[in-house]
């Protein structure tokens, strides 16, 4: 990335001090989350700001254990993964339908998906746990990567929608007139095209699957099923006094993820903006 | 977002392309609309969720109009989204406007101003509730150490403050995402509208006004919209940080769905609860979307 | 080949472990222990069940207290893959679950000599572990849910002594409150705490059967006389009893509180007991006394109260007689003295006189020895959304953000509206 490199205007050093004091001052939650996670109890009490006197990194061990963050971790991950890939890639078809084919009930069905769109989810937590008890899904991770991918699709095929409508579909066409069928055409030219549409539609629904809170406190019960969000809350109830075990686990749980979000920066913003649709 | 049915000719006909939509209909139709239809069924029913639901009428919608704190609770919603209107999408347009530069610094500078979107809402909630303890929390402890021992107060445990933090804390969280999608805008408005103005003598507040804004409406009415929608959504950072109280005070849809659901197995009354907010942002969207439809900005 | 040959065997061995995996029966049983000795007590008797049964395992299903009244039974109750046995609160919620068909009948398993190991009052009439005089619950512990804590320490300072009346209890609250100390520290973000104190107070002015009328929505709690209950928490308020950020604070952070000297008092259950060790710095002066007599003309002027909890054994358990068996061997006397030595009061016969009882226990045991009256907490006893709504009047009242007048019509109305639960 390049940066403007002659001087800064004075009316810039103002743009800079000021965006810079707003952005230390919203960040400062943030580090000193991090910063408490070293201490002692006492330490946190008596000296809430500045540099831990020790690092004590057995904070960090004594949580992870305690919280059982392994486990968390590995079950937030696959839920992410199986229903994030899974909402992508219906939603990808889907949005292919909707723009490039013409069927009966098309723009029928596109405006009963779009409802998803203006609906929050709990309006439907109570029906669905009784949908889920008799499918037989309750307390397996299926009741949360099901709902999960169904919740996202409404979005991520009226954005996905929107890409496809954005390029003309000359290169579809002739792969028509050259005799491919739908299926190729849909595979070896329409998902190329739009793969990194996907990618980004892919970080969105990581964020918000990954943090999902009220599907995962009510649908799953084992402690061994249990996902970071609902982890951190029990957490948090068991031991609401020991506070530099709540701030190690909670350090635990979001600087990988504030690091991954670092390194992939322009990805998210790039996808975020896709969500402004416009 | 305008992409109606201004489409170029389909590349197939035929009923057979029914099946690229039909999985993902099957998932939304089993996990989205089979539960809202259920619901209808539920609404109408007495079910503690112990025994089997009886049919009652409409008396779960007579008592959902009488209960004073659901109706508090839509009254709680829409100052969380006046709310979220200045702390979220006005505060994120400003700092979009204010983080705008290529200089050395901007880049990772919008990048913190985001992060909190990364943090999920119980981390963010159950961090908010150490900054905001009374005794030992980080607020207060910043008051006291200024000497303002008089300014220190329970934030979550009176009802004059206890939403008005939640709302701080949801800016805190959300003010980043509206940044994003305003700074994003602001990179395809050509740099020489702005310079023409400067050499008209225009400053930078008033090109703010008279290029910036007209120029992100679009944004503008889109941001409008999500922060509409998913302030109806809200119940993560309600749940872990109130969860409702003090005296209901914090008390929106979502949470009072869930305290008389679960917590008093009123599963019946809750379900007729979740009608009326399903058909409340409903009709709340489209009345929006109509209005705004005028403009020819939003069209479906 | 030989390769092959060993990654078979590796597969056959993998197959057995497997099959052998799988003769283990597991028990389910959730509970609300998260914590403190008592988690530390069961947690011994399950692993001494685990080594005398080496067929069975046990898998816990741990919540937190408030979870897992809320969201995390109902959800197990109702879910394809039930617990075996459960915890639950004696009184409503059992008679609930039997209504609903989640408690298995255990009158079987009593009669076989089980139930006569066990204090007879655990299956009184009003003990709410039978219904229609068929035993649902096995009693674990009998609990005061409410008694007033207080640093002796702090009671020294000022000189005060243990209050005969609800007027000295004032007195000394005023003393605390005019030296700067926080007199009451009180965690009532969920209602309960301060909800369980008042209910109390309230059972100690209000005619019992007035008392018991309006909880059954019979009577309106105006016409059962509930006002002079509300005034006396509006009075605590008035004289600055209560830390300010009651209503905020969770359970455990304002025992946390009490530990370390933040306050003077704290009402709650004998299970503050089972968390000194986690929360009290070394030498940690504390004792309890139980609510002051209010009306010395009312029925039941010194009652305390309390309540027995247990467990319950889903009636769609596939192992009933492995559950009964861990029943038993939790309340076997061996187990409860380890049970009551973690700080529980053993609701089995002889076990106060083996075990080696933490003073506190032993204070707490003698108020039960000697209290003419046992009242049930609301909450456990009559529809819990009734309940809760006496408890959030309370607190309207405990917190001077209605007065006691208003929230006793707010009460009123607010059962009405809900209709009859």
């Amino acid at each position: 990335m390049s940066f403007a490199t002659d001087r800064r205007s004075a009316g810039e050093w103002v743009q800079f001090v000021a965006g810079g004091a707003i952005v230390a001052a919203m960040f400062y939650p943030t580090i000193w989350m991090v910063l408490s996670a070293f201490k002692s109890n006492r330490e946190i009490f008596r000296h809430p700001f500045g540099l831990p006197e020790e690092w004590r990194w057995g904070n960090f061990a004594e949580a992870w254990d305690k919280g059982g963050m392994g486990g968390l971790y590995l079950n937030s991950i696959m839920v992410t993964v199986v229903a994030v890939s899974l909402t992508v890639a219906l939603a990808t078809a889907a949005a292919f339908a909707f723009s490039r084919l013409e069927f009966p009930g098309r723009r029928w069905l596109y405006r009963l998906l779009l409802i998803g769109l203006l609906l929050p989810p709990p309006v439907v937590a109570i029906p669905l746990f009784a949908i889920l008890r008799d499918l037989n899904m309750l307390n397996s991770l299926w009741a949360l990567i099901l709902p999960g991918a169904a919740w996202s699709l409404s979005l991520t095929i009226f954005i996905m929608h929107g890409y496809f409508t954005s390029i003309r579909p000359d290169m579809e066409e002739a792969a028509v007139l050259e005799g491919a069928n739908v299926w190729q055409v849909f595979r070896d030219i329409s998902v190329p095209m739009v793969w990194p549409s996907m990618l980004t539609l892919a970080i969105v629904n990581t964020i918000n699957i990954w943090n999902e809170l009220m599907f995962a406190l009510l649908f799953i019960v084992d402690e061994d099923k249990r996902t970071l969000p609902v982890g951190l809350i029990r957490f948090f109830g068991r031991y609401s006094t020991d506070y530099a075990m709540v701030f190690a686990a909670l350090t635990i749980t979001t600087v990988p993820i504030l690091l991954l979000y670092f390194l992939l920066q322009r990805h998210v913003i790039a996808g975020l903006s896709a969500t402004s649709l416009d | 977002m305008a992409q109606g049915d201004s489409r170029v000719a389909p590349i197939s006909t035929g009923a057979r392309n029914i099946l690229f939509v039909a999985p993902a209909m099957v998932l939304f139709g089993v996990f989205v609309l089979l539960p809202l239809a259920t619901s209808l069924y539920y609404a109408f029913t007495k079910w503690s969720g112990y025994a089997e639901p009886e049919w009652v009428g409409f008396s779960n919608f007579t008592r959902a109009f009488a209960d004073p704190v659901h109706l508090a609770a839509y009254m709680h919603v829409s100052l969380y989204i006046i709310g979220t209107l200045f702390l979220e999408v006005s505060f994120g347009l400003v700092m979009a406007v204010v983080l705008n530069s290529d200089r050395f610094g901007f880049s990772i500078m919008r990048g913190m101003f985001f992060s909190p979107m990364v943090l999920s809402m119980t981390a963010a909630g159950v961090l908010w509730a150490f900054v905001l303890d009374y005794r030992l929390g980080l607020l207060n402890s910043v008051l006291r150490s200024f000497g303002l021992d008089d300014w220190a107060q329970p934030w979550l445990s009176q009802s004059e403050t206890a939403l008005i933090a939640i709302m701080f804390v949801s800016g805190w969280r959300f003010a980043g995402f509206y940044m994003i999608i305003f700074f994003a805008a602001l990179r395809r408005i050509p740099r020489n509208i702005y310079e023409a103005a400067t050499l008209d003598g225009a400053g930078p507040v008033k090109q703010f006004f008279t290029i910036t804004l007209p120029l992100l409406r679009h944004q503008m009415l889109t941001c409008v919209l999500l922060a509409i929608t998913g302030g109806f959504a809200g119940f993560d950072l309600f749940f872990t940080m109130t969860n409702g109280g003090p005296f209901n005070a914090t008390e929106v849809p979502a949470t009072w769905i869930i305290r008389q659901g679960f917590d008093n197995n009123e599963l019946g009354y809750a379900t007729a609860l979740t009608v009326i907010l399903a058909v409340v942002v409903l009709i709340v969207s489209l009345i929006y979307l109509r209005v705004v439809e005028r403009s020819d900005v939003v069209r479906y | 080949m030989k390769h092959s040959l060993r990654l078979l065997a590796g597969c056959g061995l993998a197959i057995l472990a497997g099959t052998a995996a799988l003769a283990q029966t597991e028990l389910r049983i959730t509970h609300a222990m998260s914590s403190g000795a008592g988690s530390e007590a069961f947690n011994a008797i399950v692993a001494n069940f685990e080594a005398a049964n080496p067929g069975l395992t046990v898998n816990q299903i741990v919540f937190d207290d408030d979870i897992y009244s809320d969201t995390g039974l109902i959800t197990q109750l109702q879910s394809n893959e039930v617990p075996d046995i459960y915890f639950q609160w004696a009184g409503y919620p059992v008679g609930r679950d039997v209504e609903a068909g989640y408690a298995y009948d255990l009158s079987a398993a009593m009669a076989d000599g089980w139930q006569a190991t066990f204090i007879d009052s655990a299956f009184s009439s009003g003990a709410g572990t039978a219904v229609d005089g068929k035993v649902y619950m096995v009693p674990l512990s009998l609990d005061v849910t409410n008694t007033i804590w207080y640093n002796t320490a702090i009671f020294e300072e000022y000189g005060l002594t243990v209050p005969a009346t609800w007027d000295d209890f004032i007195a000394a609250i005023k003393v605390l409150a005019e030296a700067g100390e926080t007199p009451i520290i009180e965690g009532n973000n969920e209602l309960w705490p301060l909800g369980n104190w008042a209910s109390h107070v309230a059972a100690r002015v209000v005619d019992p059967l007035r008392y018991d009328a309006a909880f059954r929505q019979e009577i309106s709690f105006a016409d059962a006389g509930f006002l002079p209950a509300l005034e006396l928490m509006q009075q605590l308020h008035e004289i600055g009893a209560f830390n300010v950020d009651m209503q905020g604070l969770g359970a455990d952070p304002a025992m946390a509180g009490f530990f370390q000297e933040a306050a003077v008092m704290h009402p709650i259950g004998s299970w503050l007991v089972g968390s000194e060790g986690d929360l009290a710095e070394d030498g940690f002066a504390y004792s309890q006394f139980d609510t002051p007599v209010i009306d010395p003309n009312h029925p039941a002027p010194d009652s305390v109260i309390g309540t027995i909890t247990g467990f319950v054994m889903h009636a769609q358990t596939t192992h009933p007689d492995e559950a009964t068996a861990f029943l038993k061997f939790l309340t076997s006397a061996e187990s409860q003295v380890i049970w009551a030595e973690a700080g529980a009061i053993s609701p089995v016969k002889g076990v106060g006189d083996v075990a080696n009882l933490n003073v506190q226990m032993k204070g707490i045991g003698d108020m039960l020895a000697n209290a003419k009256t046992m009242i049930p907490p609301p909450d456990t006893t009559y529809p819990v959304p009734v309940a809760e709504a006496y408890y959030q009047a309370a607190a309207y009242a405990a917190s001077g953000e209605k007065s006691a007048a208003d929230a006793l019509v707010w009460l009123d109305e607010t059962v009405t509206a809900m209709g009859k639960q």
